[in-house]
């Protein structure tokens, strides 16, 4: 039996939530006494304090910033540089450079070795360098067994500080996306996924472009390497490190190893703002390999800083975070329309993320599934929540906190994002007073003030021809989404 | 300790903390009186315990004409029981056996087939309505979920895969009596409310995994081509035409039969005291009563006689799946298996991604399942592979065999062998600090071979694999004679005409 339980067998293997799932509950019935105790009947002892972990930090003289922490449960050693770039940064004829730039920093090569050579080194001893960049962020990862960390130490600042960005990876990565952009139309979820960010966020800012061969064709070599020297220097990172070692040693090794490594590049700007403006309407991609509807319908979020957060957070759970949320509750366990549906307010640490509630229900209960949404959407604007939801909310986030410290990697990981972006240490802390401290009135004044169902969004993906005329029931105005892949401009390779 | 070529390699890996005589002292273990077996194992990093459920049995237990059942049952038993989730059960039970008398009757006139009277079949469907409505008027909806919600239930979740089901989450440590009462009393005294729009629920996630997702329509067929008899044929969901038809009564009788304590494995993983476990089991899954385990299923493969072939069209991309068949996980082979996959399929260095993915660039992905769908029972060793954009499965399939014939031929070199070894081995390290996995795997192993230290030992297994062991073992199962492909292709393309020997 293979440790794996495995990627190809999770595409067959059948849950009782699609993710994992969420949570909160209200007080409940009068149980029947027969059974040894009634679940309203026990009585905890107070959760024991949280040990929370003691970090190292300290800046070289390159501007680079350290973050150190002892973990010795298990004989792994694992660090991250968190670089400030990502694909907002992005040309618009070359959408897909952030991405390229990301894989193949590290798939390319050093000058001394080739990225193949690099494979085989590494997984001879069973460690990992790996690097990526993301719409907000790039990074360089690595993780292996204590006694091969000197090794792999070396090969990840070669790989940071000489990535040699070989042409023949170059062209592996764009091959490789090119057949994503040929398969992005294949997953119906994805596909709702894609089209609403893309209509809500706009095509006027990066936040709504996506890779087309045509982008791809423009992208090259040196466009890579101009892309890597101009984000990667020292005083543009952050490099945490944490497992089984001693801090001091860690720190004096990764002084001696990065201390002389002096790079310089003018300040990162910030990154560019969302353009907020409301695109309602219903939006009709039409797949016809599927049985279901695949929907999202939401409007834009908002930030994590924003004071009505911890409201929001209550009132988005109320109304679409796990089996005691209203969604769950009427569209699943009582109307049995739908197996998956959820909503979430998006919040985004620098940037409005996307408010949204999605699922997929069978073509012939489009409109009704739809329709029960909007009814509840209105409800949590019109009436406070009761107590009792209030109460299953907050008590949910609340019990569940200690898991976002119950391992010493989740405090480290969170210092090192509070840090990039810019928000005080005791941010968590600061969230969970205020979450004690919201009220039914809370949940009702930022349901009225931040959704806005004038201003909705429906994207809805599948057999359009079977449900069309059904939605006019639901007085919206309707368009059409053209999932036809534009053919490329230039010569590359097309499917 | 085994042999002697290989402790080079081991030794700097087998640090105190992970070596299995320093685990087992985190590890204690009990059966109750009845036959449920728990495995608890400390780790007090934090104040918080993971919690795992393996039933022994999965959707290959399903019966003929009823299957999805165990997925079914999977979904009931998050409906609570007669003391939680009712507003008033003695009137809730009434009403739900209300229910079933008018579903008997409509069944009845159903079954007359094409002499059924249609107006009885819509008068009884409207009193089926009826009476539903009746007894969901006394459900308090979802309230055994919203308990362990409510409470900081972390990754709650349950599967139902062809071997096993299985049921978890986490929660914080102060609160580990919640997790003894409501897990006891699911399987102990079970509700099997709002059965008929929970099957609607579950017909909406058949839709979603296969009939909506071209991966799963694909597997759906390939795993009907490659077993003629073994229930490994069918999806873990089952057919739809028999889901739709499921009562509540075939959820009582699957419960039944393999809902036994002998047939549970409980794991307990985190911030717990043993001794505060063993009382709380007594005390609360002690009353769940002993029964007979269920019988081993006797319906056998029969030998594959040649290679079989499908096809399934559709506007996606294309896919291809390989299969070949393969003992089950209890055969003294199955390491060399693991090491098969291992080299085939493993990171950057696997020779399927080097050749296909990185050299020839006609592949996407090119992956391999060394045990598929499930072990107990004789399985298949699976590739799947998704074409680069331009390219076919048919050009796809070519390069495969060649990659596959090569490696038959040769032995594969010391250090690739001694590469596939120190990952696995280190993949096993990593595992050991999160809790919930833990406790799967615990739990799994000890229900599979008996024992949970097979994780450990399983390893040594590993580690005395020959290069001549994989190349036997490579040259017995990859051979045409026990060989499945299905591909996925536009329907005008004829993929297995194209292709192949």
């Amino acid at each position: 039996m293979n440790l794996d339980r495995v990627r190809l067998r999770a595409c067959a293997t059948f849950f009782i939530v699609s993710v994992a799932a969420f949570g909160q509950t209200t007080g409940g019935p009068a149980a029947i006494p027969n059974t040894p105790v009634a679940y309203r009947d026990l009585r905890f002892p107070p959760l024991k304090h949280v040990p929370i972990p003691s970090v190292t930090t300290c800046t070289l003289p390159n501007g680079m910033k350290l973050y150190l922490l002892e973990d010795h449960e298990l004989p792994i050693v694992s660090g991250t540089v968190r670089v400030r770039t990502g694909n907002l940064f992005e040309p618009p004829d070359k959408v897909g450079l952030a991405t390229i730039t990301g894989a193949v920093m590290r798939s390319g090569g050093t000058r001394s070795k080739t990225g193949d050579q690099l494979d085989e080194e590494l997984e001879n001893i069973a460690a990992s360098v790996e690097s990526e960049i993301g719409e907000s962020s790039g990074s360089l990862s690595f993780s292996t067994l204590k006694e091969h960390s000197d090794e792999v130490l070396g090969t990840f600042k070669d790989v940071l500080t000489q990535p040699e960005f070989r042409q023949e990876k170059i062209d592996l990565a764009k091959s490789e996306l090119l057949s994503g952009i040929a398969r992005r139309n294949d997953d119906a979820h994805g596909v709702a996924d894609r089209e609403f960010a893309s209509i809500v966020y706009g095509k006027e800012t990066p936040y709504g472009w996506q890779i087309e061969y045509a982008t791809l064709d423009h992208i090259t070599r040196a466009d890579a390497i101009a892309f890597y020297r101009r984000y990667f220097f020292p005083s543009n990172m952050l490099m945490a490190v944490w497992g089984d070692f001693s801090a001091a040693e860690m720190q004096a090794k990764l002084t001696k190893l990065f201390g002389g490594w002096n790079y310089e590049q003018p300040k990162v700007p910030p990154f560019p703002p969302v353009r907020e403006k409301a695109r309602p309407g219903i939006y009709l991609a039409t797949k016809d390999d599927v049985t279901q509807t695949f929907f999202i319908e939401g409007h834009l979020g908002g930030r994590l800083d924003d004071q009505d957060l911890p409201a929001l957070a209550v009132m988005g759970d109320i109304l679409g975070g796990g089996f005691q949320s209203r969604l769950m509750q009427r569209v699943r366990t009582q109307l049995g329309l739908v197996y998956d549906i959820s909503a979430d307010w998006g919040a985004d640490y620098d940037h409005p993320g996307l408010f949204e509630i999605e699922g997929s229900t069978k073509s012939a209960s489009t409109a009704d599934t739809l329709t029960a949404i909007q009814k509840e959407i209105e409800r949590i604007r019109s009436s406070e929540v009761t107590e009792d939801e209030l109460e299953a909310a907050r008590q949910s986030a609340l019990n569940g906190l200690v898991f976002a410290f119950d391992t010493k990697t989740k405090t480290l990981s969170r210092l090192l994002n509070y840090e990039y972006y810019g928000y005080p240490k005791d941010f968590i802390d600061r969230y969970e007073k205020a979450l004690e401290a919201v009220t039914r009135a809370d949940v009702l004044r930022v349901a009225r003030k931040h959704v806005h169902p004038g201003d909705l969004t429906i994207v809805a993906v599948g057999r359009t021809d079977e449900f069309r005329e059904s939605l006019a029931t639901l007085d919206l105005p309707v368009s059409s989404i053209d999932l036809t892949i534009p053919k490329s401009g230039g010569e590359g390779k097309k499917p | 300790m085994k042999t002697h070529r290989l402790v080079v390699f081991l030794l700097p890996l087998l640090l105190a903390a992970q070596s299995l005589p320093e685990f087992e002292k985190k590890v204690t273990e009990f059966t109750l009186a009845n036959g449920l077996h728990f495995i608890v194992a400390e780790r007090h990093e934090a104040p918080v315990v993971s919690f795992h459920t393996y039933v022994n049995a999965g959707s290959v237990d399903d019966p003929s004409g009823a299957t999805g059942i165990a997925h079914m049952f999977e979904h009931m038993a998050f409906k609570g029981t007669q003391n939680i989730g009712s507003k008033n059960w003695p009137e809730e039970e009434k009403a739900i056996d209300e229910v079933e008398a008018v579903y008997d009757r409509l069944d009845g006139e159903r079954d007359r087939g094409a002499k059924a009277d249609r107006g009885k079949i819509a008068a009884l469907e409207a009193e089926l309505k009826t009476a539903e409505e009746k007894a969901n008027s006394f459900v308090e909806p979802n309230l055994y979920p919203r308990i362990i919600e409510q409470n900081g239930g972390e990754n709650m979740n349950a599967q139902t895969s062809w071997d096993s089901t299985e049921y978890y989450y986490s929660l914080p440590s102060n609160r580990i009596e919640l997790w003894f009462l409501l897990e006891s009393q699911r399987f102990i005294q079970p509700v099997f409310r709002e059965f008929y729009k929970e099957r609607d629920v579950v017909m909406e996630e058949y839709r979603m995994r296969v009939e909506s997702d071209p991966q799963g329509k694909l597997m759906q067929t390939f795993l009907a081509t490659a077993f003629s008899a073994f229930p490994y044929r069918v999806m873990g969901a089952g057919w739809p035409s028999d889901v739709m038809h499921l009562r509540r009564a075939d959820a009582w009788r699957f419960f039944h039969e393999y809902y036994v304590p002998g047939n549970i494995t409980l794991g307990i993983v985190g911030d717990v005291n043993p001794a505060d476990a063993r009382r709380l089991a007594e005390k609360y899954f002690g009353p769940m009563q002993a029964r007979p385990l269920p019988p081993l299923l006797h319906t056998e493969e029969p030998p594959q006689e040649g290679p079989k072939q499908a096809e399934v069209g559709s506007p996606s991309q294309p896919l291809l799946f390989v299969g070949y068949k393969r003992p089950d996980e209890y055969s003294k082979e199955d390491p060399v298996f693991d090491v098969i996959g291992g080299i085939l399929s493993s990171g950057r260095t696997g020779l399927l991604y080097k050749d296909l993915v990185r050299d020839r660039q006609i592949a996407l992905q090119a992956e391999a399942d060394d045990t598929f769908p499930g072990g107990r029972y004789p399985n298949l060793f699976l590739f799947s592979v998704a074409p680069a954009a331009g390219h076919t499965t048919a050009e796809n399939e070519k390069a495969f065999y060649e990659v596959l014939e090569k490696f038959k031929s040769q032995r594969v070199n010391a250090a690739t062998l001694a590469r596939v070894k120190a990952k696995t081995r280190a993949d096993l390290i990593r595992r050991l600090d999160s809790n919930s996995g833990l406790a799967g795997l615990l739990t799994a192993y000890h229900a599979i071979y008996g024992d949970w230290r097979k994780l450990f030992t399983s390893l040594d297994d590993v580690d005395r694999i020959t290069a001549e062991d994989v190349q036997r073992v490579a040259q017995e199962c990859f051979v045409p004679q026990k060989r499945t492909v299905a591909y996925l292709v536009a329907p005008q393309q004829a993929a297995i005409h194209e292709v192949s020997r």
